[in-house]
C-alpha cells in the first residue's frame, strides 16, 4: 500500500513532456479498450435480447439490441423440467470445483519443479509433458482404454480426470514461476526450509495472479466441457449443463444432415430463441467468476510485498 | 484399488504388445473367433427346427421359436438415436412386464442423442461394450460398418429366432440386407416410396389465380414467381446448408435412378435400358438445361444467394418458405401440422419404387451375449401389434388417442413421443395421424399398383453398392461433389464453366476408377437377374 | 547406460522432494495420455471392429492416401498453416496490446468493466457465432447489405468472394480469444518487479518509454511461451470455428478448408476410423518437426526461453 501512494506523489511532480505522453496514451488507450469492449459486448446483448424475443420476429427481422415482442416463452421451455437444470448446475459446479481445486495444485507443483534451474531433469520433464500435446492416441483408442481399463463409462470421474492437466496451462504457469526471483528460493534453502514448505510458503503466495489466471482457465475448461460427457455418460442425471446446451445447439444441424440423406421428416426442432435462452442459462454464473478473480490481478503485489 | 492397479498393469501389457507388434495380439484376435464358434455351435443345436424353415409357415416358425432356451432371465440392451422422453419409464415398465412373461427378458434402452451420433455411433462398436441391438441406417454408414465387421452375421439366426419377421420380409428386403452375400441387418417391415417433389402451400397463391395442381417444373416456376412478387418477405423455395433437392427432383422427373438409391448421389442410370450404363451429371444431356433453369431461379431470388451457409432447416415449417422439395412423409407431417395452409404435394418421381428397406434397419452387435433372445424380442416388437403399439406409440389414453377412423393423435408431448427406433416400423401397424390428407391414401394405392419387382427402378432396388475397393477415391469424389456441384446446381457459379470445372475436379478425384468398379458390380447384378 | 542411471540416482537423492512433487502430474499424464497413445498404430491398420485396434491387419500407408489423392492434402495443409499463422499474430498481438493498456488504466471501475467485458466472446459458442455471422453477411437481409443499401450503395454477395473470408475468420477468431489470451498477459504484467517501475519514475521516463523498456521486456518469457505453444499446434485447425462460420459452402472451401474440416466431411461419408487416425498422425508428425525446429532455434538464442 505504501508504495502505491508514494508512486502517486511522484507522479504529480513529473515534467510536462511526460504529462503529454500520458494524455496521448490515455486518449488512445481508453478509447481503444472501450471500443473493443463494446464490440465484445454487442453479441452478448444480442444473445440475451434474442432469448427474450418471439421466434417469429427473429426469423423475419434478425437480432436486435432490445427484445422484439418480449416473451419468456423460451425460458419457460428451458425450465419446463426445472429439476433437470438444477441437477445439471450441481454437476457442473461439482466437477468445476473439484477438478480445478485438485488439478491446480498438482499442476502448479509440476510447473514449479520444471522451473527450478537446479533440477537436472527439468527439460526432460517438460518434454515428457509437452509431447502429449503433439501426439495422442486418437478418439478410438482413448475411448476404449478409458472404458475397458479405467472403467470410466458413465462415471462422473470421466468428466474430471481426463482434462485435469492441461499441458498448455502447465507451461504458462511455468513461465509465471520463472518470473519469481530465484534468489528467494536460494535464501529459503539456506535457511534450511524443506522444498515443500518453500513451495507452499513462498512460491504460492507470490503466484497469486498466476494461480488466478490458470485457475480461471481450468474452471472455464471444466465448465465448458461437453465432449467427455458426450463420449462417456449414459445416464441423464449426470449430465453437466454445457452438455445439455451442446445437445440443444447441435441437434438441429445433425437432424438436418440425417434428413438430407434419408427420408426422416423433421419436427420439433429446438427454436432459435430456445437455443439462446439455454446459452444464457448455461453461461450465466460462470461469467461472474471472472470479476471475482480479477482482484488478484493487482499490479506490483507480487515481489514488492515480500521484499518490503 | 487393487483392481485398478491390475487394470493399469494390463494396460501397460497392452501397450507393450502394441509396440512389439505381436504377442498379445493373438489373444485379441481369438476373442471374436471364440464367440463365433459359440454361435455356430448353438445354431447347430437347433438344427432340427431349422429344417422346417423352408416351409416358412407360421407353425414351423413357432416350433423353431419354442426351441429358444428361456430358462435364464436376461436383459437385452438396445441402442438407438434420439432422446428419452420424460415420461418414458411408464412405458418401459409395462413393456418389460410383457417381455418377462413372454420371453423371460427385460429391455434396457440407451439413447444416442442426434447431436452426438457422428462421434458416438462408430465408437459404440469399437469399445467392446456388451450390448445386443442397435439401430442402423445408410446415413450411419451401415454398409461400411458391416464390411468392417461391426455386426453379427444373421443369415442363420434371423429365420431361426425371428421367424415371423423373416416370413413377413419381402424378397427385395432380404436381398438388400445382404452385403457380399452375407446378411448383416434386419430391414424394417415398413414400405416407403421414392416419391419426391414439391410440397407447397396453396392458400398463398389461390388469391392470385393459381388454382391448378403443380405438375412440372414450369408450374413450379410460375408458383415461385407469384410468391416472389406478392410476398417479398418470404423466401419462395426452402434451401439451406445441406444443398438443394432440386437436382434429385429433376433427375427423378426424367426417370433416372441413383444407383445408391438415395439422395445426394452423383451416379445415375436409366432403368429402361437393358444394360444400364452409369452416368454422372456432366454426361447427362439434360444437365445444361437444368443448370440454366437454376441460374434463372437464382437470379430471380427464389432462395438466398448464400443458402449454403444458412443453417435454418425449418424454413417451410416456420412459415418462411412456402415450398419445399421433399418426400411424401414430409408432406404428410406438414399437412397434419398446418391444416390452415392447405398443403399440396406433387410427386415428380415418374418411375416410382420402394425405398430400400435397409433405410431403417436393426443390427445385432458383435458383442451380444444373447443374440437369440434379442432376435426373439425383435420378432415380438415387429410382428405383434399390441407390443408394437406399446413400444412405438406408448399407452392409449396416456401418450396417444385414437379417433373413430383409427387415426392417431399424440398427447402430452412434453412427456411422450413416438419412438425414434424407426427400424421397428411395420406398414401393417402404422397408424395415420389425425389430419392426414386423403390424397396420401390415393397416392399410395396408385404407387402400389405401379410397382413391379422386375420392372423399372424397382428392379435395381436390390442392387447394393460396395465401395470398399475404391474407398479413397469414393470419399474424395463425395467431397469434390459437395464442393463443386452444390454451388453449381444452385446457379451460384457460371453454368458452363462451372460444369467444366466440376468435371475436371471429379476426374482428378478419381471418379473413373469408382465408376469402373461400380459398373462392374452393376453388370454382375444385371447378369444375376437373368 | 549405467552412468545415466547413476546420475539419475544421484539426482533423485539430491532432489527427492522435487521428484515427489512432480509425481502426481507425471502419473496422471502417463495414465490418461501416454497409455492410450498406443492407439497411434491405428493409422497404419485396416481397422475392423471385430478385431479391435491391435488385432486389425497392417495396411502400410493406405490410410494416408485419402489425404493426398486428388491433391487436396497439400492445399488443406497450406490453409491450416496459413490460418494458424495469421490468427497467431493477430489474436496474440491484440491480446498483448489490450493487456498492456488495461494494466496502465488508472480508473479502476473502467478497468474492471472493460476487462470483464472483453472476456465475454469466449463464452459464446461457435454455433451461435455462426448464426451471427450469417445474419451480418447474408445477401438478402444481412446487416452489412442493409447498411450499404442504406448509404445508397450496391449490395455485395460476400459469400461468393472467397478472399475476404480469411479476413472475416481472422477477425472473429481474434474477437473470440482476445479476452482469454489477454488474461495471461495481464497476469504476467502484474508479475513484473515493481521496483523497476519506481526506478523508471525517478528517471523521468514517460508512459511509452515505460512500456517499451520495462513492461514488454518483463513479459517476454510469457510471450515467447505462448508463441511456442501456438506454433506447436500449427497444423491443427479449430474445427468448430471453420465449420460453423463457413458451413457447407463449397464456394469457399478453397479458401477455408483446413485438415480438420476435410477429415470431418470424409468421416461422415465413410466411417473409416483408420483415415481419421492417419490424418491426426500426419498433423502430429508435422507439428513435431516444426516445434522441434523452432524450439531448437530458440534454445540456441536463449536457453531460458525454450519450451524444453
Amino acid at each position: 500500500m505504501a508504495t502505491v501512494s508514494m508512486k502517486k506523489e511522484r507522479m504529480k511532480g513529473t515534467g510536462i513532456r511526460k504529462g503529454r505522453a500520458a494524455i496521448t496514451f490515455n486518449i488512445l488507450g481508453y478509447s481503444f479498450v472501450g471500443l473493443t469492449a463494446l464490440i465484445c459486448l454487442l453479441p452478448f446483448i444480442f444473445m440475451i435480447s434474442g432469448s427474450f424475443s418471439s421466434e417469429k420476429e427473429i426469423l423475419l427481422h434478425g437480432y436486435s439490441l432490445l427484445p422484439r415482442e418480449f416473451t419468456l416463452e423460451a425460458y419457460s421451455t428451458v425450465f419446463r423440467f426445472p429439476e433437470k437444470i438444477i441437477r445439471a448446475y450441481g454437476v457442473s459446479v461439482f466437477i468445476t470445483a473439484v477438478g480445478t481445486g485438485i488439478g491446480l495444485f498438482i499442476l502448479t507443483m509440476a510447473a514449479y519443479v520444471m522451473s527450478r534451474q537446479d533440477f537436472k531433469y527439468r527439460n526432460v520433464l517438460s518434454f515428457f509433458f509437452y509431447f502429449t500435446t503433439l501426439f495422442n492416441g486418437g478418439m478410438v483408442s482413448t475411448y476404449i482404454f478409458y472404458i475397458q481399463y479405467l472403467h470410466l463409462k458413465d462415471s462422473i470421474l470421466s468428466l474430471i480426470l481426463p482434462g485435469m492437466l492441461s499441458v498448455f496451462n502447465m507451461l504458462i504457469m511455468r513461465s509465471f514461476i520463472t518470473a519469481v526471483p530465484s534468489a528467494l528460493i536460494e535464501s529459503a534453502k539456506i535457511d534450511g526450509a524443506p522444498e515443500f514448505t518453500i513451495f507452499i510458503k513462498i512460491i504460492m503466495p507470490l503466484l497469486k495472479s498466476g494461480l488466478a489466471t490458470i485457475g480461471l482457465f481450468m474452471a472455464l475448461h471444466y465448465w465448458n466441457d461437453w465432449y467427455n460427457a458426450m463420449l462417456y455418460l449414459n445416464s441423464e442425471e449426470k449430465y453437466p449443463l454445457q452438455y445439455m446446451l451442446y445437445d440443444l445447439l447441435n441437434q438441429a444441424q445433425s437432424l438436418a444432415r440425417i434428413a438430407a440423406q434419408s427420408g426422416v421428416p423433421m419436427d420439433n426442432l429446438p427454436t432459435n430463441t430456445l437455443k439462446l435462452a439455454m446459452a444464457v442459462v448455461a453461461t450465466g454464473p460462470i461469467v461472474l467468476l471472472y470479476p471475482f478473480v480479477q482482484k488478484y490481478f493487482v499490479k506490483g503485489i507480487a515481489v514488492g510485498s515480500v521484499k518490503g | 484399488m487393487k483392481k485398478k492397479l491390475l487394470s493399469i498393469a494390463l494396460a501397460v501389457a497392452m501397450v507393450m504388445s502394441a509396440l512389439t507388434g505381436c504377442g498379445n495380439t493373438a489373444d485379441q484376435k481369438a476373442k471374436p473367433k471364440e464367440e463365433k464358434e459359440e454361435t455356430t455351435a448353438e445354431s447347430e443345436e437347433s438344427e432340427p427346427g431349422a429344417e422346417g424353415e423352408n416351409a416358412e409357415t407360421e407353425e414351423a416358425a413357432a416350433t423353431t421359436a419354442a426351441e429358444l432356451d428361456l430358462s435364464k432371465q436376461v436383459e437385452i440392451v438396445m441402442y438407438y438415436l434420439g432422446t428419452e422422453p420424460a415420461g418414458q419409464q411408464v412405458i418401459w415398465d409395462q413393456l418389460n412386464e410383457i417381455l418377462l412373461d413372454r420371453l423371460n427378458c427385460t429391455l434396457k434402452v440407451n439413447f444416442i442423442s442426434f447431436a452426438d451420433y457422428p462421434n458416438k455411433y462408430p465408437l459404440l462398436f469399437s469399445s467392446g461394450e456388451e450390448f445386443d441391438i442397435a439401430y442402423t441406417a445408410s446415413f450411419l454408414n451401415y454398409s461400411s460398418l458391416a464390411l468392417k465387421g461391426a455386426f453379427m452375421e444373421l443369415d442363420e439366426l434371423w429365420p431361426m429366432y425371428a421367424p415371423k419377421n423373416y416370413a413377413l420380409a419381402s424378397e427385395t428386403a432380404k436381398k438388400q440386407a445382404k452385403i457380399g452375400g452375407v446378411t448383416y441387418c434386419i430391414p424394417s417391415l415398413n414400405r416407403t416410396y421414392s416419391a419426391y417433389g414439391p410440397i407447397y402451400r396453396k392458400d398463398l397463391v389461390e388469391p392470385y389465380g393459381f388454382t391448378k395442381e403443380i405438375e412440372n417444373f414450369e408450374d413450379v416456376e410460375e408458383y415461385l414467381d407469384i410468391i416472389k412478387e406478392n410476398y417479398p418477405e418470404m423466401q419462395p423455395l426452402s434451401i439451406y446448408s445441406m444443398g438443394s433437392d432440386v437436382d434429385d427432383c429433376f433427375m427423378y422427373y426424367n426417370g433416372m435412378y441413383p444407383i445408391k438409391g438415395s439422395q445426394n448421389d452423383f451416379f445415375w442410370i436409366d432403368p429402361t435400358e437393358e444394360n444400364p450404363q452409369i452416368i454422372t451429371y456432366y454426361e447427362y444431356e439434360k444437365t445444361p438445361e437444368f443448370l440454366e433453369m437454376m441460374n434463372r431461379w437464382n437470379e430471380k431470388g427464389f432462395y438466398p444467394k448464400s443458402a449454403l451457409s444458412d443453417t435454418d432447416s425449418k424454413k417451410f415449417n416456420n412459415g418462411i418458405a412456402p415450398m419445399l422439395m421433399h418426400n411424401v412423409d414430409n408432406y404428410v407431417s406438414s399437412a397434419v401440422n398446418n391444416p390452415e395452409w392447405d398443403v399440396h404435394y406433387a410427386n415428380f418421381a415418374t418411375d416410382i419404387s420402394n425405398l430400400s428397406f435397409t433405410q431403417d434397419a436393426m443390427v445385432i452387435s458383435n458383442t451380444s451375449k444373447n443374440p437369440e433372445r434379442a432376435l426373439a424380442l425383435w420378432d415380438l416388437l415387429t410382428t405383434d401389434e399390441e407390443v408394437f403399439d406399446l413400444f412405438y406409440y406408448g399407452i392409449e389414453g396416456t401418450s396417444y388417442e385414437l379417433n373413430e377412423k383409427d387415426e392417431i393423435t399424440m398427447i402430452d408431448t412434453d412427456n411422450y413421443s413416438t419412438s425414434s427406433m424407426w427400424a421397428v416400423r411395420n406398414s401393417e401397424y402404422l397408424k395415420n395421424s389425425v389430419g392426414t390428407p386423403d390424397h396420401y391414401g390415393e397416392l399410395k394405392d396408385e404407387w402400389n399398383a405401379y410397382i413391379k419387382e422386375d420392372q423399372g427402378a424397382q428392379k435395381y432396388r436390390s442392387f447394393v453398392v460396395d465401395t470398399t475397393a475404391v474407398e479413397t477415391e469414393y470419399s474424395a469424389c463425395l467431397n469434390t461433389h459437395q464442393q463443386y456441384w452444390w454451388p453449381l446446381e444452385l446457379g451460384y457459379t457460371d453454368s458452363e464453366e462451372g460444369l467444366k470445372e466440376y468435371q475436371s475436379m471429379m476426374e482428378a478425384a478419381g471418379i473413373e476408377k469408382v465408376r469402373e468398379e461400380l459398373q462392374r458390380q452393376l453388370d454382375e447384378y444385371v447378369a444375376g437377374l437373368q | 547406460m549405467r552412468v545415466h542411471f547413476q546420475n539419475f540416482r544421484k539426482e533423485l537423492k539430491k532432489n527427492k522432494a522435487l521428484f515427489l512433487m512432480a509425481l502426481p502430474a507425471v502419473l496422471i499424464v502417463l495414465v490418461f495420455s501416454y497409455l492410450p497413445m498406443s492407439g497411434l498404430v491405428l493409422a497404419f491398420k485396416e481397422y475392423r471392429y471385430n478385431k479391435g485396434v491391435f488385432g486389425s491387419d497392417w495396411n502400410g500407408l493406405a490410410n494416408f492416401r485419402f489425404l493426398f489423392s486428388s491433391g487436396v492434402g497439400w492445399k488443406i495443409t497450406q490453409n491450416t498453416i496459413f490460418y494458424n499463422l495469421i490468427n497467431l499474430v493477430t489474436s496474440q498481438g491484440l491480446a498483448i496490446i489490450i493487456a498492456v493498456i488495461i494494466s496502465e488504466i488508472k480508473v479502476i471501475p473502467y478497468k474492471k468493466i472493460t476487462q470483464s467485458v472483453i472476456f465475454f466472446p469466449y463464452f459464446i459458442s461457435w454455433v451461435i457465432v455462426g448464426t451471427f455471422v450469417y445474419n451480418i453477411f447474408n445477401y438478402e437481409t444481412g446487416l452489412l447489405n442493409t447498411i450499404i443499401t442504406g448509404l445508397g450503395g450496391e449490395k455485395i454477395n460476400v459469400y461468393s468472394i472467397p478472399w475476404v473470408w480469411p479476413i472475416i475468420i481472422c477477425i472473429f477468431n481474434s474477437w473470440k480469444w482476445c479476452g482469454y489470451n489477454s488474461v495471461v498477459y495481464i497476469a504476467a504484467v502484474t508479475g513484473v518487479d515493481a521496483e523497476c517501475y519506481e526506478a523508471a519514475e525517478i528517471d523521468g521516463a514517460n508512459i511509452f518509454q515505460r512500456i517499451r523498456y520495462i513492461t514488454l521486456p518483463g513479459i517476454r518469457a510469457t510471450v515467447i511461451t505462448m508463441l511456442l505453444l501456438n506454433v506447436g499446434r500449427i497444423l491443427r485447425g479449430d474445427f468448430e470455428m471453420f465449420y460453423q462460420i463457413v458451413g457447407n459452402n463449397g464456394q469457399l472451401f478453397d479458401a477455408t478448408d483446413v485438415i480438420d474440416t476435410y477429415v470431418f466431411r470424409s468421416l461422415t461419408t465413410s466411417a473409416n476410423l483408420g483415415m481419421t487416425a492417419a490424418a491426426t498422425f500426419y498433423q502430429s508428425v508435422l507439428c513435431f518437426i516444426i516445434i522441434m525446429t523452432v524450439n531448437g532455434i530458440v534454445k540456441k538464442i536463449d536457453k531460458d526461453y525454450a519450451l524444453f
